[in-house]
């Protein structure tokens, strides 16, 4: 029997955590892909790069240590294919003109962003939207298939070990050239900001905690299918009852605190997902509002151009489809299966990056008034 | 001889979607540069994004600018003027 008492606590104690973390520190994924391209200079990315390089050693030493035993392929992280890459390009596009990737949006919903607002009602419909073609875009995921490799040292043909050893020498020769040109830290102008970089190393040992306790890394966009199937279900149940997508339960995976293998899906019903998403999305924007208000910067303006209040819905909604075709969304894919060397999300990572760039081209040019 | 400030243009981007406040802000000092280069205009941003008050003052302080943020009620005020104003120059 599941204690889901446990799990709803540990979820949103986590989220919790997150809120605030992301919030004092303002950790945005999506301005950090975005910065490089509008401005040539994105100083938070570095906070990126040491979560992931922090995240492949505690994951990999966890699973030495036999804390963590996984393996892949699973329904955590599947084989890669081409329509990886298209999810990633589409998704950066998306989180560019959200303002937000997808715990970007919760955590500035949480400090009373209208924006952010408009970005989680088109992440709704978004995910709910991409119930009306999954089967379509399964074939095509079949047909751009890439091969039997699920991980980079499965398709290198190495011990994980080994090319976790490498790459962490890699990323720690950078990160040293980095933090003595001081290079890692962000100037601190205001009370109660917390580095990035800090931010960072918390955000990685949330990450193992979540994949230690709850058999998986931090990830929201599964449940926003949810919730946006549920809003969908209230005006058409029939249509919605005839969406494959929402009825299958194909997701499954083990849950370390009760020792059993849960079943999960996309459909509007309390499982498995359902269980540890929802409190955690709870726990973001519930732990941001705390931090805004105690640092008395809870937003109250809602003087925002229509033109920007409309390029988050639709890049909420472009960001909810994407999280569905890619699958998953960035937060799974960085924050989880690159420090895995997921194949499925190094290409979706690959992908972010001419998504963040048309993103940036068309938010200067067409949202931000002359 | 340097003019005293006397006029001050107020800027606000609260609420909206990073990266608008510095673009904003960068539009705002290249279209007011020859009041603000002579010392006669002080701009004043209203925002209230953490990082974008971090990226601001580091954008407009590396274009010679004396910037200052202030923590108002639930905002910052980053005010923007010549540097040898400020230095009373």
């Amino acid at each position: 029997m599941v204690d889901q008492t446990a799990i709803i606590v540990i979820s949103a104690f986590l989220g919790l955590a997150s809120g605030i973390i992301m919030h004092r520190s303002d950790f945005c994924v999506a301005g950090m892909f975005r910065d490089l391209f509008l401005f040539r200079h994105s100083p938070l990315l570095r906070s990126l790069f040491l979560l992931v390089a922090v995240s492949m050693f505690l994951f990999q030493t966890a699973q030495l240590t036999g804390v963590l035993n996984y393996n892949l392929p699973s329904s955590l992280y599947g084989l890669p294919a081409l329509t990886n890459l298209l999810g990633g390009t589409l998704f950066g596009i998306g989180m560019v003109l959200a303002g937000g990737c997808v715990v970007g949006t919760l955590y500035k919903l949480g400090s009373g962003s209208l924006p952010a607002a408009c970005a989680f009602s088109g992440l709704l419909i978004g995910s709910a939207l991409y119930g009306e073609f999954h089967p379509f875009w399964m074939q095509l995921t079949q047909a751009t298939r890439l091969g039997d490799a699920a991980t980079l040292p499965q398709l290198l043909q190495l011990p994980p070990t080994l090319v976790i050893f490498i790459l962490l020498l890699m990323a720690g020769g950078l990160l040293y050239q980095w933090q003595i040109k001081g290079l890692l830290v962000r100037p601190n102008r205001i009370k109660g900001y917390l580095q990035p970089w800090i931010a960072a190393l918390l955000l990685a040992m949330i990450g193992l905690t979540s994949f230690t306790l709850l058999g998986m890394p931090i990830g929201v966009t599964t449940s926003y299918a949810k919730i946006g199937a549920l809003c969908e279900n209230l005006m058409f149940p029939g249509h919605v009852a005839s969406l494959s997508y929402f009825q299958s339960h194909n997701f499954s995976y083990f849950l370390p605190l009760s020792r059993q293998t849960l079943h999960a899906g996309a459909g509007p019903v309390w499982d498995g997902l359902a269980l540890v998403q929802l409190p955690l999305i709870a726990g973001i924007i519930v732990g941001s509002g705390l931090s805004a208000v105690s640092m008395g910067k809870f937003n109250r303006c809602f003087t925002v151009p229509c033109r920007q209040l409309l390029s988050a819905l639709v890049g909420g909604i472009i960001m909810g489809l994407a999280a569905r075709m890619a699958p998953a969304c960035n937060i799974w894919h960085l924050f989880g299966g690159l420090p895995l060397l997921s194949l499925q999300s190094i290409l979706f990572t690959l992908g972010l990056f001419p998504g963040a760039w048309i993103g940036s081209f068309i938010f200067a040019r067409y949202i931000v008034q002359q | 001889m340097p003019e005293a400030v006397n006029k001050t243009v107020e800027i606000d981007v609260r609420g909206q979607i990073c990266p608008s406040s510095l673009l904003t802000t960068l539009r705002e000092v290249n279209k007011h540069k020859q009041l603000l280069r002579c010392g006669t205009l002080q701009l004043e941003i209203l925002t209230d994004n953490h990082d974008s008050t971090n990226r601001i003052c580091d954008a407009v302080g590396n274009m010679g600018y004396h910037v200052e943020v202030l923590d108002e009620d639930n905002y910052y005020r980053i005010s923007i003027v010549k540097l040898a104003v400020k230095m009373g120059l």
